[in-house]
């Protein structure tokens, strides 16, 4: 089956069909079987990402056809998914909203999308481009990928900005190892995790307020009430002259707006086209991949993110994506709630472990007694291993995240070549 | 600035430097001082009385280390002066202003002390390397006495009231600060290997405070320093900024610093002063076991220094988004300030940096080269990013010669960026140039591609009237002449970047480099004209286009009903395109002489055409034969003669006046070639046959011409004149 080979050259592809001609009546049961495949594997993939979960946490959303997707997934190797499939069964499935969970995510994506483009176009008389419904849905897929991109941007400099925090964390884990701890590296441990959570403050939950800048210069009359709590013990931080990784980002973007846009007017076909279907499951998967990431990674302004996106619900193959949408908006909602940092769960954790990391250092005294250090030595273990999983997980995801980036370009380019062989391109010569 | 700034601890932590130097309510610490300073010079009591663990110290080896230390004496003075200074300190309590006061004498002791603290430093390391056995020694008191004196010049350095900024200390004071900061370090670092035991403990964590306290004020002031660049504006309006932004800073305290400003483009933007400050602060930071700090404050002000100086360049972070809903003519602009940043960054910014990393961290290479490479990382990726979103506007036959300055500059720059990046590191953003460099060209290729397709399309039905120069060959004309002022680099990106074009071609259109290059021999053969050496791809792409205009125009001109018209309209367009391409070095070499000549012969051959066409019916009414019977002229078939040729003539001229042909040389071609043509073969006709008429009446209605008329009237063809064509200007 063609739609497998997501190697070889899409244009390829496009010529020999071309050749050879296949009329649209005899394609139709040829598009049916990949469209289907298409749904299977999509949701055989999700669920994949959800069960993971599932079997981690208590709360599992157990839905009934979840558990025939899974199972069908041995039976899928054949397709795409088959370095993925050997990815979603480690040894120990990672955490929903970790690093290695949102790996998983891209390489879902990747799969997806790769088989899309096969269904979308090898299977296809190119002129149905130029008709209804794909001349309208075309345009519209063209112009989500250009939001997904900026998306990819922001989310590749988020990551700057966890390195960045990771770095911070680092410093305080190298003074706490001292030993035997002295005042001297508890207070340098705390004036490094100050400097973190301002920087969590100013850098990531601030900029869900609108006022945000390019860059952080002089913020710091506001400063000090949640990091640390009580005014007095300030003293640590930055020399009342905060000052932190500027966004990347064109000063008036907002993920959140790009999000909103990228999920308006996507609407589920009705039940016979079948043309439109799979355009209208990437789309979702597009929409999905970006709201998930933006939850997770810092990126400039992102209020009101859970409300942006839903998925109809009666769609066999969505439930997955469902499920997981379902809880990643409750923890979204937890977080606008708290105010904490974004959803990835190295983070959450880090910003946890680094307050109460603050309070110890708060209340040091020296020597200190055994209890506390064996209390602090579970804290810093914790610190040692989220920065451990940054350390490793990071670089690998931000690469993935340009990957994504040079596929959906690459992808964008691959339709419009074929949209220009069908119109011809004929634009006036402007004279 | 902030009230807490003296504070290192809440209340709650009770070795806390600052309580013990400032309160009084914690006896612990300064009753231990005390002690020290009434002991001071006595070898036996070295004990601390509220350490219990001091009890338990082996005696003689107390002595020993005492001993090893008695050689530098203790004057009584220095005696006398110890007291003094902790009453002072205690009686100013809160009160740091007092402590100011001290200074001098501070200053003098600290010496001293220093000296002491240097030869105990030695005398441990020496201890603990000889012999590991022997239980460690007392840390006798003028070290406590040492750790004392710094704390309280943290103090003072770090007054809420009064502040004192590092680039307010005499460069004598801030030495010694940095020289006492790694005093303490070495002397935490050597007690530490001395003994694990409680009683070193218990000091090794007092200094590792005072130690904290000193790096954390030495980070602050660095991270201070660091963040005081002056970024010129391109414009170099920068006397100005540089008096404005520092009143406070470089005040009294140290003029040179105002008349060195060094401001000869010297990019990351600091002063020498500020520099060598920097150094020094950065030093003492690794020294002192402080770097990753000293790396992340470097980082994050450096980062935003670059970020900064872009914007001074104009250019504006935009999201790929925008620059798809971007008006061309402000994208135009954007791309020319992205032009300019991109080439500022590579030649002064990265340059600059990393002079500032190696200045810096020059003991540390690894870490310069990492800072720098990061920072830099950071700033190309940026700018990339809008080069990328460039790349992905609909593509537009007018966005090719900015795409190409765009691609030109990409191409020039990313070698000097390689050049200034080890071998591997940056292969991320070196991947993405070549990608974004590959995209670009790509996107021209494919605008080439669509001025193919456009020239194709154009079939309208409507002729130019008058015969002149097609706006499509004007269009084409000076698009293409304009494109070949790219030569080189289009030559380049056709080499590059084509592969996407021909798996276009092997569908879409009926082109194909490697096949036509392959058949080239053949298909020079068979035209007979220039034996062309292989044609390099961009002279192919243009060959192909010109060759599509003449197919379009050939067929143009097949609108005109007049075949002498139509040779017209063939032989303006060919003027035009030949002009074009003579006019403009690249375009000539390009095509190359035998085309020229093969077009100029073509054209020569339309001329022919045209006046066969147009000419050759008038002169076969001067044609003697059919006019003579018996050596005689018959005379009615001469008055016909001259009645169709008048006819023929004024219907020629009436016609042909609204002819256009605005290039003046090749009117003037056509004019003095009809004349020629005509003149001589009609002077001479009515030399022969005018006296046949009667002079008077007859000779007037047959010879309603003389020669020079007909001159006259040739030279009023071709100039669009007539009714129909009202003025056309070229």
């Amino acid at each position: 089956m063609p739609a497998t080979d997501n190697q070889g050259s899409f244009l390829n592809r496009i010529s020999i069909r071309r050749n050879q001609f296949i009329p649209i009546e005899t394609c139709n049961d040829q598009e049916q079987e990949n469209l289907d495949l298409l749904q299977r594997h999509v949701a055989d993939r999700f669920a994949d990402l959800l069960y993971i979960h599932s079997s981690t946490t208590t709360a599992a959303v157990t839905n009934s056809n979840s558990n025939e997707h899974s199972s069908a997934t041995a039976a899928a190797t054949d397709s795409p998914s088959a370095t993925h499939d050997t990815h979603t069964h480690p040894p120990s499935p990672p955490q929903l909203l970790s690093i290695s969970w949102f790996r998983n995510l891209l390489d879902t994506y990747l799969c997806c999308e790769a088989e899309f483009k096969a269904v979308l176009v090898s299977g296809r008389d190119p002129s149905q481009f130029s008709r209804p419904p794909l001349d309208r849905l075309i345009p519209d897929f063209l112009e989500r990928s250009i939001k997904a991109l900026d998306i990819c941007n922001a989310v590749t400099h988020g990551i700057d900005l966890v390195q960045h925090w990771q770095k911070l964390a680092q410093i305080a884990l190298t003074a706490l190892n001292q030993t035997p701890l002295g005042e001297g590296q508890v207070r340098r441990a705390r004036k490094a995790l100050n400097t973190l959570l301002t920087s969590m403050v100013f850098d990531d939950k601030e900029n869900a307020n609108s006022n945000f800048h390019g860059r952080w210069t002089e913020r710091t009359r506001s400063f000090g009430r949640r990091v640390g709590g009580g005014g007095g013990n300030n003293k640590d931080r930055t020399g009342g002259n905060f000052r932190s990784l500027s966004w990347s980002v064109a000063k008036s973007w907002s993920a959140s707006k790009q999000i909103q846009t990228m999920s308006a007017n996507l609407a589920a076909p009705r039940g016979g086209e079948t043309t439109a279907l799979p355009v209208y499951i990437m789309n979702t998967i597009v929409v999905f991949v970006m709201w998930a990431l933006v939850a997770a990674i810092p990126c400039q302004e992102r209020n009101g993110l859970a409300t942006h996106f839903q998925v109809p619900r009666n769609l066999s193959w969505a439930q997955p994506i469902i499920g997981l949408q379902e809880k990643i908006g409750e923890e979204w909602k937890k977080k606008e709630k708290k105010g904490t940092v974004g959803l990835l769960d190295e983070l959450q954790r880090m910003e946890k472990v680094a307050h109460s990391l603050v309070e110890f250092a708060d209340t040091f005294v020296f020597p200190m007694e055994e209890e506390k250090e064996a209390e602090l030595a579970a804290q810093v273990a914790e610190l040692a291993e989220i920065c451990q999983k940054m350390e490793e997980g990071l670089g690998p995801l931000q690469q993935q995240v340009r990957e994504v980036f040079h596929r959906i370009v690459r992808s964008r380019a691959e339709v419009l070549d074929v949209l220009d062989q069908i119109t011809k391109m004929s634009a006036p010569v402007p004279y | 600035m902030d009230p807490e700034k003296d504070k290192p601890l809440p209340q709650t932590s009770p070795t806390s430097p600052a309580t013990t130097t400032t309160t009084d309510d914690n006896n612990h610490d300064r009753n231990a001082t005390a002690t020290y300073d009434n002991n001071n010079g006595s070898s036996s009591s070295e004990h601390h009385p509220d350490e219990k663990s001091d009890q338990d110290l082996p005696q003689q080896n107390l002595g020993d280390i005492n001993t090893e230390a008695e050689p530098e004496p203790h004057p009584d003075p220095e005696k006398a002066d110890h007291p003094g200074i902790n009453e002072q300190q205690e009686a100013a309590g809160d009160d740091q202003v007092n402590v100011q006061e001290t200074a001098p004498p501070f200053s003098i002791d600290l010496k001293k002390v220093s000296e002491e603290v240097d030869q105990y430093i030695s005398t441990v390391l020496s201890t603990s390397k000889g012999d590991e056995s022997t239980a460690p020694p007392d840390v006798p008191s003028f070290v406590h006495q040492f750790a004392l004196l710094i704390e309280a010049k943290i103090v003072d350095y770090e007054s809420s009231e009064n502040p004192v900024k590092w680039s307010q200390l005499e460069q004598e004071d801030s030495t010694s600060f940095l020289e006492a900061t790694l005093r303490l370090s070495s002397l935490s670092k050597a007690i530490s290997e001395l003994s694990s035991e409680n009683k070193h403990a218990h000091f090794v964590n007092r200094i590792g405070g005072v130690l904290q306290r000193a790096m954390s004020y030495i980070e602050e002031e660095f991270k201070s320093l660091i963040e005081d660049y002056r970024i010129h504006d391109p414009d170099h309006s920068n006397s100005k900024q540089h008096t404005s932004s520092t009143p406070n800073e470089e005040s009294d305290e140290n003029p040179p610093a105002e008349s060195a400003p060094a401001e000869d483009n010297n990019f990351p933007g600091y002063s020498e002063e500020i520099l060598s400050d920097l150094l020094r602060l950065s030093k003492a930071m690794m020294d002192g076991g402080y770097e990753m700090e000293c790396c992340q404050v470097y980082f994050v002000a450096r980062r935003n220094a670059l970020e900064e100086s872009l914007q001074k360049f104009g250019f504006e972070k935009h999201s790929i988004d925008d620059v798809q809903k971007m008006h061309w003519e402000s994208l135009e602009r954007e791309i020319g300030n992205w032009i300019r940043t991109f080439k500022q960054c590579a030649s002064v910014h990265f340059t600059g940096e990393r002079r500032l990393s190696q200045a810096l961290f020059s003991d540390h290479p690894l870490m310069s080269e990492n800072l720098f490479c990061s920072l830099s990382q950071g700033v190309i990726l940026q700018l990339l990013n809008f080069a990328d979103a460039v790349a992905l506007t609909k593509r537009a036959a007018e966005k090719l010669f900015k795409f190409l300055d765009l691609y030109e500059a990409l191409r020039d720059i990313l070698p000097i960026i390689d050049s200034l990046f080890a071998e591997e590191s940056m292969t991320e953003v070196k991947r993405e140039a070549s990608m974004i460099k590959g995209r670009i060209g790509e996107a021209m290729i494919s605008i080439f591609v669509d001025l193919e397709n456009s020239i194709k399309a154009d079939s309208g039905k409507t002729p130019v009237p008058g015969g002149a120069v097609h706006p499509l060959t004007r269009y084409t004309m000076n698009y293409l002449k304009y494109a070949c002022e790219y030569k080189e680099t289009l030559e380049q990106v056709f080499k590059e970047h084509q592969k996407i074009e021909r798996a276009d071609s092997a569908t879409g259109s009926d082109f194909n480099y490697q096949s036509q290059a392959a058949q080239n021999p053949n298909t020079n053969n068979n035209n007979n004209n220039n034996a062309v050496v292989k044609q390099s791809p961009f002279q192919t792409q243009i060959t192909k286009v010109m060759d599509l205009l003449d197919a379009n125009i050939e067929s143009k001109s097949k609108l005109y009903k007049d075949h002498a018209l139509s040779s017209i309209f063939m032989m303006n367009n060919g003027r035009y395109i030949l002009q074009k391409v003579r006019g403009a070095n690249e375009i000539n070499r390009l095509m190359g002489d035998s085309w020229c000549r093969k077009r100029s012969s073509e054209l020569r051959q339309y001329h022919k055409n045209y006046q066969r066409e147009t000419w050759g019916r008038l002169l076969s009414c001067l044609h003697p034969d059919g006019l003579m019977n018996n050596g005689k002229v018959v005379k009615p078939v001469l008055k016909e003669r001259f009645k169709s040729f008048n006819a023929l003539f004024d219907e020629i001229h009436k016609t042909q006046t609204s002819w256009v042909v605005s290039d003046e040389q090749l009117q003037s071609e056509l004019r003095v070639s009809i004349s020629n043509m005509v003149i001589p073969a009609y002077r001479s006709f009515l030399g022969r046959y005018s006296q046949v008429f009667t002079p008077g009446r007859q000779t007037e209605k047959y010879v309603k011409y003389q020669a020079e008329d007909i001159e006259t009237y040739i030279d009023e063809l071709f100039d669009g004149s007539a009714a129909q064509m009202g003025k056309r200007r070229p």
